[in-house]
């Protein structure tokens, strides 16, 4: 009974794996994606705006996402050819680096996530004084403190990771800040269902039923990506951290495979979703591809 | 992270079964997990958790298109004076329901008196601030159409809210019969209705 592995027994539950191929393509794509925008961001002087900036931190944190990823897999490759040492220092110093990034991916997402959202809110129920609220330097003042604060909490987090009030609070943080995002959401909907029932009222207005659930399912993408996408793993912070022996817990972390991929997938849609949907970014992509022909 | 660096642990494992890969924390030693006498299906908590992401995400949808539907487009033939008569009281209406009175007020008095000196003022800082790099004829209709831009990519997704273009507003000032309040404290789309009104009034009369 006293095993030093873990025991593969046909009833166990077997780790999920994915193809490298698959996890290297997806890692690619969701990388050089992210890459294009900010490219695209930085070089066009029209895009130097708070709405464009806070996509592009969301941007850089699905690209870090993506990066941690990969460089895991590198190195576990590496350390599988025989290139690094197995109890090095210098491979444990690595891991903590690499865990930090991968924090800092999270955290980074959600309060860019946050930010989006806040300045839709103040475009749309302050809009005659947007541009006195959210000047461009207010932007970069607000974008230097949210990835100071997910710098240092990412670093904190990979340090004291074996507390538990290290994981309670980060596996809080997830779910607050989302109910707090649907809530600006749903506030702006509901000023634009006042509106629209207002412009239907007028008799010159034809006002199409059809128009109204496309605001629904944009918002239900928005959210619903990142919930599919980050709570899986979220999920599995928690049980690794507090029932790891429990056998139902441990067929749910067999799947971490997955769940990485997940992550990725995150930042292959999220620029679909928020960046692609602006039409001047699409043409300048396209001015982008056309001229360097 | 203690999950991640689990997670290697077994990553390694099962990407090279005969090498002896572990990362030097004997914290980790995590002894062998017995699957007897479970009594539900030992996938449960991944597949409850999917089909409970599954339902939340739909419930979700489903709030969000109630509170997003409309009433059925309500089309009357009135008569123009009754039309302009609709038009303002819904304007009225729309002023009292948007937000408290005391901040609509206070908001009419600061943006009433200052929209001219807002949009000058603006026009004047770009130009102080941007004057090395490059004409200012180009920053002003750039900085014209960023509020538009910005409002314009989100407004793209609830397609309930048009464009709000700072140069139709200043138009509507000249040419239009309603108070200076109430083209304020309304919304941009309630402007560009108006402004269909009120051409299709000149077009009539």
């Amino acid at each position: 009974k006293n095993m030093s592995d873990l025991s593969l027994n046909i009833t166990d539950c077997i780790q999920v794996v994915v193809p490298e191929e698959v996890f290297f393509t997806v890692a690619a794509a969701g990388i050089l994606e992210n890459l294009l925008i900010l490219i695209a961001v930085v070089r066009n002087k029209n895009f130097h705006s708070p709405m464009y900036f806070f996509i592009c931190s969301l941007a850089i944190s699905d690209m870090l996402g993506s990066l941690y990823k990969t460089l895991e897999n590198i190195f576990i490759i590496l350390c599988k050819l025989g290139y690094l040492t197995r109890h090095g220092d210098f491979e444990k110093k690595l891991d903590d680096a690499m865990d930090s990034m991968f924090i800092l991916s999270l955290l980074g997402s959600i309060f860019s996530l946050l930010a989006i959202a806040a300045d839709r809110y103040i475009t749309i129920f302050y809009a005659l004084r947007y541009h006195n609220i959210m000047t461009l330097r207010r932007a970069l003042i607000i974008l230097a403190i949210i990835w100071t604060f997910c710098a240092g909490s990412s670093i904190a987090i990979a340090l004291f990771s074996y507390e538990a009030a290290t994981v309670i609070p980060f596996t809080i943080l997830f779910p607050l800040m989302m109910f707090f995002i649907l809530c600006l959401y749903v506030h702006m909907f509901l000023l634009a269902r006042s509106h629209a029932k207002k412009i239907a009222s007028l008799p010159t207005s034809t006002v199409h039923q059809r128009t109204n659930m496309k605001g629904a399912i944009t918002l239900t993408i928005f959210l619903g990506v990142f919930l599919c996408c980050w709570a899986p793993f979220v999920l599995h912070i928690l049980l690794a951290r507090f029932c790891p022996h429990n056998p139902y817990c441990a067929c749910y972390m067999s799947i971490f495979h997955v769940n990485g991929t997940l992550i990725m997938c995150n930042s292959i849609i999220d620029p679909m979703i928020f960046a692609f949907r602006s039409p001047e970014l699409r043409s300048t992509f396209k001015k982008m591809f056309y001229c360097s022909r | 992270m203690s999950a991640l660096r689990l997670i290697s642990n077994r990553t390694s494992q099962q990407a090279s079964s005969n090498s002896d890969y572990t990362w030097d924390y004997e914290y980790y030693e995590y002894g062998p997990v017995s699957f007897e006498g479970l009594k539900a299906h030992k996938y449960s908590i991944v597949i409850g958790f999917w089909v409970g992401l599954a339902v939340f995400v739909i419930f979700m949808f489903f709030v969000l298109t109630l509170l997003t539907k409309t009433g059925a487009p309500h089309q009357d033939n009135a008569d123009p004076s009754e039309k302009r008569f609709r038009m303002n009281s819904f304007v009225a209406d729309f002023g009292r329901s948007l937000e408290s009175e005391r901040v609509i007020s206070r908001q009419m008095a600061e943006e009433s008196q200052s929209l001219f000196h807002f949009c000058i003022n603006e026009v004047e800082n770009m130009n102080k601030a941007k004057k090395s790099q490059k004409g200012p004829g180009l920053e002003r209709n750039i900085h014209f159409q960023e509020v538009p831009r910005s409002s314009g990519m989100f407004e793209e997704d609830l397609h309930s809210l048009t464009k709000f273009n700072i140069p139709n507003f200043v138009n509507t000032e000249h040419n239009s019969s309603l108070g200076e309040d109430d083209l304020i404290s309304e919304p941009p789309i309630i402007l560009e209705s108006k402004l269909v009104m009120q051409s299709s009034h000149r077009i009539l009369d």
